[in-house]
Order: C-alpha cells, then structure tokens, then sequence
C-alpha cells in the first residue's frame, strides 16, 4: 500500500510519543529511537514475547511490541519488585504495556479509535495471520539495552 | 477503607496493591473482568474501586453502570490507558469519582488517592 511522507510521519510520531512516555514515565530511562520504516508483511518481525492489540473503528489493523524476555524482567522488577517472574507474568507485562501505549494514542485520534484487549503469545504462533490490505510500520526501539519493536498495521 | 482492585493485568493489579500499602487500606478483593468485579461488590460492598476500562468480556463501562446501581455510595476510580477526553467524561457521567490515565507511577496514585478520599466531587487527573 502506498503511504504519504506526512501519513508515515504522523502514524510514527503519535506511536513515538506514547512508547516514550510509557518508558519515560514509569521507569525514568528513556526509551532508544531507531529510524522507522515501512515493512511488507510477509516475515514478521517477532522477539520472545509480543502484546498485540487489535484496532477497529474508523481505523482497522493491529499494533504490537515484541521484546525478549529480559526487558520484562527488567519492567517487572522495577514495578513490584520480583526478580523471577512467571511466565505469565512475563505474558502479562507485555500485554499491558502494548495495552497502553495503544491506547494513549486515542488522546490523539479521539474515542473511534477503538481497541481489543491484548493478545500475548510467545515466539510465532502458527495461526497469526496477518492481513495483507494494512501498511505496515515498523519502529525500532531500545530501552536499557534491550531491543524492541512497535509495530502497526493499519488499513 | 476497604478497596477493590479491578483490572485484567495481574501485573498492574500488583502496582497498585503495592503502591497503596502506606493507606489505611484494606484490600478486600481483585478481579481480572467486569463480572468478577460485579459479584465481588455484590458480596462485599467495597467502599473504594479502582477499575480498568479495557477487559474481556463486561468492559469497565459496563461494569460501572452496574456498580453505580447496586451500590451507589463506592467511590469508584477509573484506571486506563484510554487517554481521550470523551472516555473520561463518560465515565464521570456514569458515576466515577476519579479518572487516572495509564502509564500510572506510584507518585500519580498517591496524588489520585489523596484526592479521591478527601474529596467527593469528580476530577480528572
């Protein structure tokens, strides 16, 4: 699908925004930016964990963050302070936080911008489909030195 | 002050139990869905609520509602990450005390429970 400078600009830096915020906010280390891009869907790019977040509305697709375990860890330990979390824990974190930074972008895009409880897995699970009518933005993070990527896909 | 933790994230049910330990608070339930929570007031008749908005099944709008009428006096705060204004003022409409928007620190409850329990008129943080 083809995608303007300024739609690619807006969708990346309202997504920008609450990653920071979300870092910024809870943890006081800043969250890493690397140059964001635009992917086909075919490879998704998946770490250990992924929250993902279904999008409907008057905007359709889905936005996920997927990272490796230890950013979680590290989440989970500063937040309440257990050191070995369960697996759940770790599915649990990854939802909530792909939870939020999604629905902060409704301060900009308003109540019609409409999302799913997560969806959390670990690896790639057989069954995810991704639809092949969305524009695919891929935006690189790194929070205190653990790699991550926000992606949205949005019709 | 008996309170009730309602949010479908363990983990943030745990942030703010933790968080909330220097309140004369006495924690009387969690529930993970809308209609844990409705049975949870119905049996306890919490005098606090923290409830989310976005969880499976009955959404904390639809949770309030229900709250509202089966025990009116709760002081209800709304957690979310739905961070439009629209969302909060319904949830003011409908009844909440408070409206707290995720990511939520420990220095935002503490500011949001001070108020909440001091004061009875409806505030947005």
């Amino acid at each position: 699908m083809k995608t303007s400078k300024a739609e690619f600009d807006a969708t990346c830096n309202l997504f920008i925004n609450s990653v920071n915020n979300y870092f910024r906010h809870l943890t006081e280390i800043d969250s890493e930016l690397n140059v964001p891009y635009l992917k086909e869907s075919e490879g998704l790019l998946l770490k250990d964990y992924t929250g993902m977040i279904g999008i409907s509305g008057n905007r359709k697709g889905f936005v996920y963050i997927s990272s490796n375990r230890e950013m979680y860890e590290d989440l989970i330990k500063i937040f309440i302070g257990i050191d070995e979390p369960s697996e759940e824990d770790i599915l649990d974190m990854a939802g909530e936080i792909s939870n939020v930074v999604a629905g902060n972008v409704r301060a900009n895009l308003g109540a019609n911008f409409m999302i799913s409880v997560p969806l959390v897995f670990k690896g790639m699970p057989d069954q995810l489909k991704i639809p092949d009518d969305v524009t695919i933005y891929v935006i690189p993070i790194n929070w205190n030195n653990h790699e991550a990527f926000v992606v949205i896909g949005l019709q | 002050m008996r309170l009730l933790i309602v949010d479908d994230s363990s983990i943030m049910r745990r942030i703010i139990e933790k968080n909330l330990k220097d309140y004369d608070i006495e924690i009387i339930g969690m529930a993970a869905d809308g209609d844990e929570a409705v049975k949870l007031v119905k049996g306890e008749m919490p005098d606090v609520i923290t409830l989310d908005i976005t969880m499976p099944g009955m959404d904390g709008l639809a949770c309030l509602d229900q709250i509202m009428a089966i025990h009116p006096a709760a002081k209800v705060m709304i957690i979310t990450a739905l961070s439009d204004k629209l969302t909060g003022l319904r949830a003011l409409d409908k009844g909440a005390r408070g409206f707290l928007y995720k990511p939520v620190n420990a220095k935002d409850l503490a500011n949001a429970f001070d108020r909440l329990l001091k004061r009875n008129k409806p505030t947005i943080e």
